[in-house]
């Protein structure tokens, strides 16, 4: 009978690269600068590794396939590395592998890196990429921003709301954001903006403008895990220890079936309910104390609150305008500035968010440190609301 | 049964072009243009081309015929592909069994009569397209009097709406204008010489004759439809003796001239409006002359209701802006950035097998749970039964828009790129791209039709593909 993974896994070291435009950096040095962050993190040797897995989507854009852009950047020992991709899940798809492999046994030491070079396109946005052979041939070239704006237009439908309320709770979202990017000195975006601004930027894709979009961004992220018993042995007192990581890719369900309305995203809210159960939680919005959603654009943030069910149906607008995602609020969303201001590397996203969780728990976020929080929940959807893969993964204190 | 004309259609491109924006754009080179600059002209789409156009016609002959079509004829000058069955994708658009015979015909703006002369002699019942997209020199006086247009008749035995008396031909090398096979655009000679030598002398001669065939006095005829000039028809109505009234309208005000589907389209205005009995004569003219006479017969009036060029007439979205035209025709060459730079090449061994899910907007039907569903797919979205889905064409039904965006991100060469999640009936959705649309004019609940349409260009390799688009309604 399975048990999930709640408490057999602990995070003793993490690290995370600055975000930005890293024209100075390829692949192989943002790898190197989270993994020596994470390495010193853990108090440990290179060799004490013993496997390891690497999150890279844009292959043909970043580092190339398979294990090779890991191991040689680091030089590993010839140890096993599996490179992983499940678009912007990606990142904690590395984790979960790393997780999984320490907890069956098969290791005691594993090290998960995410990483993305996206700035050597010679423009702004994502990649364009094949779909595809047979995708190409009917699908619309879509960009994120036309994709997700898809979700705004049917939320508003669905929940008769004026598009004017929903561009005020979405310029909050991001106004929220940099406030808390401002005070985080690896985010590429540190500026404040106002929500006048992100209500006025020009429009990128109907309805969401420039501010209601993440960033564009090279970085990597590194977490080192091993197993609670391990991290006992080793000395570790209080630890961050792994409460659940769910995954749920869509079907098709939602792309050829009209019975979805386009206004939510089904696999967030099912690997939500499985996160919750493994984690053994009945009411995540007392029992959260923070979050890292997938925030690609304004939009999404707001239709995942309600997702997640932190928010009613229908009522993630007041909530994001009552100030409930704030960093002061009940439930504080992308104290680490999000998305929105660390862009989004699409291999390292998962990562860097389970970086936050990892420092906020600990108490080390420094300026952007919330009082003691206990649990944190991290969320990525890769892809486009009609059809994506979604993630959910829960992080909290272990008392060793 | 007996055999005629048994159905007509036409498409007109919603897109105008004011021709006084013409003149105001290139009148300080070429004053002269001032007398054509009034009204408007058809402009094709980014992404319409002669076999776009020629299905969309095709798609108003058939509404309401529920027949086996045996034999696809597709005549223009403009088609888009030299090697590569081109009446076929219409065949696959219009969704016709893979038994159908089709035939490119080129090389004249007679294409599509010269096919009637022989039609009329009787014949497998044909679906006769004619279209046409003609390029045309900034400038010109082309570029005033050419529009883009596609026109449809079927052919065959069955309950004609019209029967053919007589038909006559005539072929005199007389090159009114030409254009050479690896030439962009037309080259004109004078008018003048054309109406004299070409319109007075062998037209006449092929319209009497076919009039003489049949044993109708030339003043009996209602209606003629001839292309050309307003003065040319007026010169010719007086050199036959006839009521200048009783030439056809042109549709110069707000089309243009068609090409070679410029003939079919003036008969299908014709035959929207003529009455039980009316005798109507065709003539197509280009180094010689085509006259087919034909009679409508009591079944005409059953079938004229919404059918031919008449709706699309009002159907329009007229532009003042010349160099949107210009880049819509790809005659300049706005930067677009680097996103437009995007390699489309086509996996053709992938099209191959998904060729009628494509081309003719197959998707499936569940045997079991009646859902439809785009793409087919080998498990059912609904409740997964296997194997268990009959193809069915979504491309003539009406979907509703359920999400939408306009991307000024995405490449497009009409910004902003539209696309949206379109529902339509038995629990299909499908994301697709919209086309034909203006920011600002989509909300979430419009209904749309969907149209055929180019879906990508491949620059590197001259191929392009086609695929289905949520367009506005029309009427």
């Amino acid at each position: 009978m399975a048990t999930g993974i709640k408490d057999k896994v602990a995070i003793i070291g993490m690290g995370c690269t600055r975000f930005g435009e890293r024209w100075d950096c390829g692949p192989e040095e943002l790898i190197v600068e989270a993994f020596q962050e994470a390495l010193a993190d853990a108090g440990l040797e290179r060799d004490a590794i013993e496997m390891a897995w690497l999150g890279l989507f844009f292959q043909e854009q970043s580092a190339g396939k398979s294990a090779l852009p890991l191991s040689m950047s680091l030089r590993l020992p010839n140890i096993p590395v599996t490179r992983v991709e499940n678009m912007c899940a990606t990142g904690t798809e590395a984790l979960r592998g790393a997780v999984y492999a320490v907890a069956a046994g098969a290791c005691d030491i594993a090290l998960a890196v995410g990483v993305e070079k996206l700035k050597d396109t010679g423009y702004g946005g994502l990649p364009e990429r094949s779909k595809g052979t047979f995708d190409d041939l009917w699908l619309p070239n879509a960009t994120a921003p036309g994709a997700f704006a898809q979700l705004a237009s049917a939320y508003a439908a669905k929940h008769r709301c004026d598009i004017k309320d929903l561009k005020r709770a979405m310029a909050h979202i991001s106004y929220k954001s940099h406030v808390n990017g401002a005070l985080n000195p690896k985010a590429h975006l540190q500026r404040e903006i106002t929500e006048e601004q992100a209500i006025n930027a020009p429009m990128i894709a109907y309805p969401l403008g420039l501010y209601d979009c993440c960033g564009v961004s090279d970085g990597a992220a590194c977490a080192i895990v091993t197993s609670v018993e391990k991290a006992r042995a080793m000395g570790i007192k209080d630890m961050v220890t792994v409460k659940a990581m769910q995954l749920a890719p869509s079907n098709g369900w939602e792309m050829s079936n009209s019975g979805w309305d386009g206004s939510y995203l089904l696999t967030t809210r099912i690997a939500a309910q499985r996160a919750y159960k493994e984690a053994g939680m009945t009411n995540p919005a007392v029992e959260l104390d923070m979050t890292e959603v997938h925030d690609c654009f304004s939009v999404t943030e707001l239709v995942v609150m309600e997702d997640l069910g932190l928010s009613p149906a229908g009522g993630a607008i007041t909530d994001v305008l009552d100030g409930k995602y704030d960093r002061d609020g009940a439930v504080p969303c992308q104290i680490d500035g999000g998305l929105k201001c660390f862009g989004h590397p699409i291999g390292a996203s998962g990562l860097r968010m389970a970086y936050e969780m990892y420092l906020q728990l600990l108490g080390r976020a420094g300026r952007r440190q919330l009082k003691s929080p206990s649990l944190g929940l991290t969320h990525n959807l890769g892809g486009h609301p009609f059809r994506n893969v979604a993630s959910v993964s829960i992080f909290g204190l272990h008392a060793g | 049964m007996s055999y005629g004309i048994l159905s007509f259609g036409a498409y007109v491109p919603p897109l105008r072009l004011k021709r006084q924006a013409i003149l105001h754009a290139v009148g300080w080179a070429v004053p002269s243009l001032r007398g054509l600059a009034a009204g408007e002209r058809s402009v094709a789409n980014w992404d319409e081309d002669s076999i776009t156009m020629a299905v969309e016609a095709g798609r108003d002959c058939l509404v309401g015929i529920d027949m086996a079509i045996p034999h696809l004829s597709l005549a223009s000058t403009t088609l888009p592909f030299a090697d590569r069955s081109n009446s076929g994708v219409v065949a696959d658009a219009l969704v016709l069994d893979n038994q159908v015979a089709t035939e490119d015909l080129a090389g004249s703006r007679r294409a599509a009569t010269s096919a009637l002369v022989r039609l009329a002699q009787g014949a497998a019942t044909t679906l006769l397209l004619a279209a046409d997209c003609r390029a045309t020199r900034p400038g010109s006086a082309q570029e005033m009097q050419y529009g883009h247009g596609a026109a449809a008749l079927l052919v065959g035995t069955g309950k004609p709406i019209a029967e053919f008396l007589a038909v006559a031909s005539r072929h005199e090398d007389l090159i009114d204008q030409y254009r050479a096979a690896d030439a962009e655009f037309d080259y004109a000679l004078e008018e003048r010489w054309v109406r004299e030598e070409g319109y007075l002398k062998i037209v006449p001669e092929a319209i009497e004759q076919a009039a003489a065939n049949a044993g109708v006095a030339l003043g009996d005829i209602e209606h003629i439809v001839l292309h050309g000039s307003v003065d040319t028809a007026r010169a010719l109505a007086k050199r036959l003796g006839i009521e200048a009234k009783r030439f056809v309208d042109t549709l110069g005000a707000t089309v243009g001239d068609c090409g070679a589907a410029q003939p079919l389209m003036m008969l299908s205005l014709a035959l929207s409006q003529a009455a039980v009995g009316d005798r109507i004569l065709v003539v197509g003219f280009g180094q010689g002359a085509d006259a087919i006479l034909l009679r409508t017969t009591p079944a005409l009036a059953a079938m004229q209701q919404g059918r031919g060029p008449g709706r699309y007439l009002t159907h329009q979205r007229v532009s003042d802006n010349y160099t949107y035209f210009l880049s819509l025709r790809n005659q300049i060459s706005i930067d677009f950035g680097l996103r437009s730079e995007r390699d489309n090449r086509t996996a053709q061994s992938a099209f191959y097998r998904k060729r009628r899910d494509i081309t003719s907007m197959l998707g499936g039907r569940c045997r079991l749970c009646n859902t439809l569903q785009f793409p087919r797919s080998l498990m059912c979205v609904n409740c997964s039964a296997s194997d268990a889905q009959d193809g069915e064409s979504l491309s003539g039904l009406i979907g509703r828009v359920k999400s939408f965006t306009e991307d000024w991100l995405a490449y497009t060469p009409s910004p902003p790129y539209i696309y949206g999640n379109v529902e339509f009936q038995d629990g299909a959705n499908v994301m697709l791209e919209f086309t034909d649309f203006t920011a600002g004019q989509i909300k979430v609940g419009d209904s749309v039709r969907l149209v055929f349409r180019i879906k990508d260009f491949d620059t590197k390799r001259n191929f392009h593909r086609y695929f289905w688009k949520p367009a506005p309604l029309i009427g």
